[in-house]
């Protein structure tokens, strides 16, 4: 099985084939392939690109324990990441775009040049940056002459967009570049038996000609990456409705309540244990929301995890050190319910040989 | 019009709607419905728009986009309308006020820093603020050169 997944990937660098994320040549692959597990997930953890972590002003301004739970995941999969000097807002699109369009595109286009000078990608565990930073370097790309435009502004301060920068999202990441088999590989507990309803969020998957990472209608990496933890992820009406927090954005604040309770009635319907997802928009919404409505007497007790709390878990954190304290919503009931669940049997009984080379990128 | 649209691509729109049930907006706020803001535009009658709060509930979650066969969708509309409503300086008053901090600060807050020293995270790295502001203004002072030549930026 291992030869046969040596083969074709020799092949594939022989011909020029240039794979994002970067195994640096053959000779890694042999080397990994003759590695037990641990040693070949390392191996091509060390291999990969550095990225540059887009906080973004909504985890460092309002949840930094967010930004707690993001860097103990990725520092346990010791991963290759970075902070970087001088990023400002993204910028958010329905604040500043509607506004100042050119002000948009030139503040996105400097951020973006930020890390094309690093000479190194983007991950952000916001779904909302990491949109608006992607529409903006898509249309550059495809439009030289605004690109010109812009860099004419930026190169006054001494800065560059180059556009090729590739920018992620912490899901789709996890998904095509760490790979299902490294999550399995760090988990201790997995979550058989919990219900967990998926919340994508938008801005994760759409404009899909910007972000090109999933199916823009019907997404599937999030649902793969909960499956794997081994979870059920529930199917429902509303699972890839807009969460509406952007209508608590322009003074309407009873509406924002309104979408939240559409989707809160069915999770609570459905019996869902948890809302799982990874944007602090849409965090802001269930979570702060919830309580809200709870503190009314309207109560739907559904926890609302962050995706890096729920890998942090699994990997052996207590919600304590991922910073899970800090909800407005109680997340107790989701812990204690799991903990209450069998330990996960054998963790390496589900591995299967022959699927070593991580998941998502069809060198298997 | 104070912000350009594809009018031809309108047109179709006006008679496709097919977007409009799986826009969350349009199945949950009354009142809101981008297909009588586009038969206005063609009709050039958008005026009574500008000041509706409806423009700004379009949620751009991009799925209209996603779904139009001309790639196209409700959104674009609705943005053509909002960028007129701030030009008039009708907007929101939350996104006003969002606004006025990004041109000060650079960013829509500032890094919680008792939270993250509670938390044990490492100091927050700088924001650019001021490279940003000198962008900004090159960009008004170019806008201010260029004023009537159409400039791409504006
Ligand atoms: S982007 Fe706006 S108009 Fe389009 S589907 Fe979403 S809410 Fe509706
Ligand atoms: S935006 Fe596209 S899909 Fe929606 S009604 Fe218009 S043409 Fe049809």
């Amino acid at each position: 099985m291992l030869t046969q997944i040596g083969r074709p990937v020799c092949g594939f660098f022989g011909n020029g084939w240039k794979p994002r994320p970067l195994f640096k040549g053959a000779g890694a692959l042999s080397y990994v392939s003759t590695q037990r597990m641990f040693g070949r997930i390392q191996g091509i953890l060390e291999l990969m690109r550095e990225f540059a972590v887009f906080w973004g002003c909504t985890i460092q301004t309002r949840f930094p324990f967010i930004e707690k739970s993001t860097r103990i995941v990725l520092e346990a999969f010791k991963l290759p990441y970075r902070d970087v000097d001088g990023f400002t807002c993204c910028p958010e699109k329905s604040l500043v775009n509607n506004v100042d369009h050119g002000m948009f595109t030139l503040t996105a286009a400097r951020n973006v040049a930020l890390v094309d000078e690093l000479d190194c990608d983007l991950v952000s565990p916001c779904t909302g940056c990491v949109s608006n930073l992607a529409t903006v370097e898509s249309e550059l790309n495809a439009n030289p002459k605004e690109k010109d435009h812009v860099n004419s502004f930026l190169k006054q301060v001494g800065r560059e967009f180059k556009g090729k920068a590739k920018l992620s999202h912490l899901v789709p990441f996890f998904h095509d570049t760490v790979g299902l088999h490294a999550i399995k590989r760090m988990m201790k507990k997995d979550f058989s038996g919990m219900k967990i309803a998926l919340h994508y969020g938008c801005h994760m998957i759409r404009p899909s000609h910007a972000l090109k990472n999933d199916d823009p209608l019907i997404p599937k990496k999030f649902d793969n990456i909960i499956r794997a933890m081994g979870a059920e992820s529930l199917e429902f009406p509303t699972k890839l409705m807009c969460c509406g927090q952007g209508l608590d954005r322009i003074d309407q604040h009873e509406m924002a309540l309104h979408f939240a309770r559409i989707k809160l009635r069915e999770l609570k319907a459905i019996g869902a244990d948890a809302l799982v997802l990874c944007c602090p928009s849409c965090f802001l919404q269930f979570d702060n929301n919830q309580f809200l409505m709870e503190k009314e007497g309207e109560k739907y007790g559904i926890p609302v995890i962050y995706f890096t709390e729920l890998l942090g878990l699994s990997m052996g954190y207590s919600p304590d050190e991922l910073g899970m304290t800090a909800h407005r919503v109680d997340c107790m009931p989701f812990v204690k319910k799991w903990e209450s669940l069998g330990e996960k049997a054998s963790r390496d009984e589900d591995l299967s040989e022959g699927l070593n080379v991580t998941g998502a990128e069809g060198l298997g | 019009m104070e912000a350009s649209l594809n009018l031809k691509l309108l047109e179709m729109c006006s008679k496709c709607g097919a977007c409009f049930s799986i826009c969350p907006s349009c199945v949950n706020i009354p009142g809101y419905d981008p297909r009588e803001v586009i038969k206005d535009i063609l009709d050039g009658s958008h005026e009574k728009w500008i000041n509706s709060k409806h423009i700004w509930e379009c949620l751009e979650c991009h799925y209209c986009l996603e779904m139009c066969y001309q790639h196209y969708g409700f959104e674009n509309a609705m943005t053509a309308m909002r960028t007129i409503a701030a030009k008039r300086g009708v907007h929101p008053t939350q996104v006003k006020r969002g606004w006025e901090m990004f041109v000060k600060t650079s960013r829509l807050g500032e890094p919680a820093i008792p939270a993250r020293k509670k938390l044990g995270l490492p100091e927050a790295k700088g924001s650019g603020a001021e490279e940003f502001k000198k962008l900004y203004a090159l960009l008004k002072e170019s806008r201010e050169k260029g004023r009537g030549h159409g400039g791409k930026t504006e």
